[in-house]
């Protein structure tokens, strides 16, 4: 509970940090209205002309351009009134006043290079660095409301089709899979354009260089790191719902560093966001207590077998003469590895395992619930050969890799000594869903 | 030739000059042209274009504070500050210029030391 405390109040600190340096970055790019009164310049006034020429020069965040502009035009004004009064004509005034100064391209490229020093360089990669990790998290909590906000709403809405006789089944047939993959990709989608935006607006901040400037490197780096967590790194339940959400993830990188970069962030209050972020751990840490026993990939057994459960498409049962009566110890037995696979072994004795040959564990889709096999298939949809030690047949049989296994029955099948597969021993069933990457989703082999 | 001869010899030297006048209180860019040209009695006229860069370039680097304040002209000015580090950067300059100077001088004297 003490780490629990802990671990939340490092989170809390560690966002309102992040909130904090963006904040301060975001002040240098908003133009603020503090430095526009009476700056007006007029592009037909030669002051305002070259002070245009020198703003347009300037690789700078909007606020710094906005400065140099103001501070040109008064060092212009109080130039231009000292040469009237040392007795130049106005137009010779504003012409000495300009020239002074030098060719607009000029000045704008030395100040520009003035205001980007390597402090600053520096600066603005540490903040953008941090501002990413921050807005990652920030995103992250976002991205997982903004799911349960639509999940509320989706389980709203089948509260209303019920009543008009239509009532959707959102969770039952595939164990939830398409709901848990929908929040994991929507969660890592969220997070990784916040991250980059929290980054592009960071550096280009605290470095003084235009978020466009910035945003090609934040850009890259957000497809590189996003993009390979979203595809190779996040292994969970997937769908066909989720796998276009993560495969689309770099390019969201890509568009949160680049469109629409010079606008100003929403502002979002610290408290609520630390508001939301305690509502958002909380419902997740209730939610997840409450699940806890009912997700995940490993196997779950189903009851012995009944009548009518469709066995015999399998393969015929093996002849008793054949097995030995007694040399099949049991019906099998299953160990749920999580995502390491599920593994069967039975007990043929020496005598027996000489009458039989190429002895395999065979999976077959079953109907829900447990109700024998899904007739709709003819074959197996995984084949696992037997390894033999001693006694002990064993194979391991990868639920977790197969794209929509649902409900499945294990058999083990061998051929006979007249050159015909039979069913040996039904070694039960159970559920699983897949547990993987997108990119083991996609190479799945189905 | 007289004026290229002193704008060669000026380069560089404007950071020096710049934190030399801010050593005695805040100004703005202007002011700090004129400070400059009357501490030396009209002989050191700093390019104006050479002015800002330096002003922004040592503010980057942590040797001036901007901030903006209201002018009796009409729009805000931005007035500068020296701050710690700008002193400590000033002292050194300060001492690299002398021993510059004097070298230059026996070089250019002729005399041996």
């Amino acid at each position: 509970m003490i780490g629990l405390l802990v671990i939340l109040a490092g989170l809390g600190v560690f966002v309102t940090a992040t909130v904090a340096i963006v904040r301060r970055a975001e002040w240098r790019l908003r133009p603020g209205p503090r430095n526009t009164a009476g700056l007006a310049s007029p592009s037909d006034d030669p002051v305002g002309s070259y002070v245009d020429r020198v703003a347009a020069s300037l690789a700078l965040p909007a606020a710094d351009v906005r400065d140099v502009r103001a501070e040109l035009l008064d060092h212009l004004g109080d130039s231009i009134a000292t040469l009237e009064d040392e007795g130049f004509s106005h137009d010779d005034a504003v012409r000495e006043a300009v020239g002074r100064l030098g060719p607009a391209p000029e000045l704008g490229r030395q100040l520009s290079a003035a205001h980007q020093s390597t402090r600053r360089l520096l600066a603005g990669a540490g903040g953008g660095v941090f501002a990413a990790a921050g807005g990652f998290v920030v995103g992250y909590l976002g991205g997982i409301g903004a799911s349960l906000l639509m999940f509320i709403g989706a389980f709203l809405a089948a509260g209303l089709l019920a009543k008009v006789g239509f009532a959707p089944d959102l969770t039952g047939p595939d164990n939830g899979s398409t709901a848990n993959s929908l929040l994991i990709s929507m969660t890592i989608a969220v997070a990784a354009a916040t991250s980059i935006r929290f980054a592009v607006r960071t550096s280009a901040g605290l470095s003084r260089r235009a978020p466009k400037t910035v945003a090609g490197f934040w850009a890259l780096a957000g497809v590189v790191v996003f993009g390979w967590l979203a595809i190779f790194g996040v292994s969970g339940q997937q769908s066909w719902y989720s796998i276009p959400i993560e495969l689309a993830v770099p390019f969201i990188a890509v568009a949160a560093a680049f469109c629409r970069i010079d606008r100003p962030m929403p502002h979002i209050a610290r408290w609520a966001i630390a508001s939301f972020a305690v509502l958002v751990i909380v419902t997740v840490a209730v939610l997840g207590m409450a699940t806890q026993t009912t997700t995940g990939s490993d196997a779950g057994a189903f009851n012995g077998p009944e009548p009518d459960m469709h066995f015999d498409l399998v393969a015929a049962p093996a002849p008793a003469a054949w097995l030995g009566e007694g040399d099949l110890s049991d019906s099998g037995s299953s160990e749920a590895t999580g995502s390491f696979g599920t593994t069967f072994s039975i007990d043929l004795s020496r005598g027996a395992s000489a009458n039989w040959h190429d002895l395999r564990f065979e999976a077959w889709h079953g109907l829900p619930n447990g109700d024998g096999i899904d007739t709709r298939y003819t074959a197996a949809f995984l084949i696992q050969p037997v390894s033999s030690e001693d006694s002990t047949l064993t194979a391991t049989l990868h639920f977790e890799r197969i794209r929509q296994p649902g409900s499945w029955w294990v058999f083990l099948t061998g051929v006979g000594p007249d050159g015909r597969r039979y069913s040996l021993d039904n070694s039960g069933g159970g559920t699983s869903t897949f547990n993987g990457s997108a990119w083991d989703w996609i190479t799945a082999p189905q | 030739m007289q004026g290229k001869i002193r704008a060669q010899l000026l380069k560089g030297t404007t950071p020096l000059l710049v934190l030399s006048v801010l050593r005695d209180g805040e100004l703005y860019g202007y002011e700090i042209a004129q400070r400059i040209r009357d501490r030396s009695g009209g002989a050191f006229i700093p390019s104006e274009g050479a002015l800002y860069p330096a002003l922004h370039a040592l503010e980057a680097d942590g040797a001036l504070q901007a901030s903006w304040r209201e002018s009796d002209r009409g729009p805000r000015r931005r007035y500068y500050k020296i701050t710690s580090g700008g002193l400590a950067m000033l002292d050194e300059h300060a001492q690299e210029w002398a021993t510059f100077s004097v070298a230059m001088g026996h070089a250019v004297g002729g005399s041996d030391r």
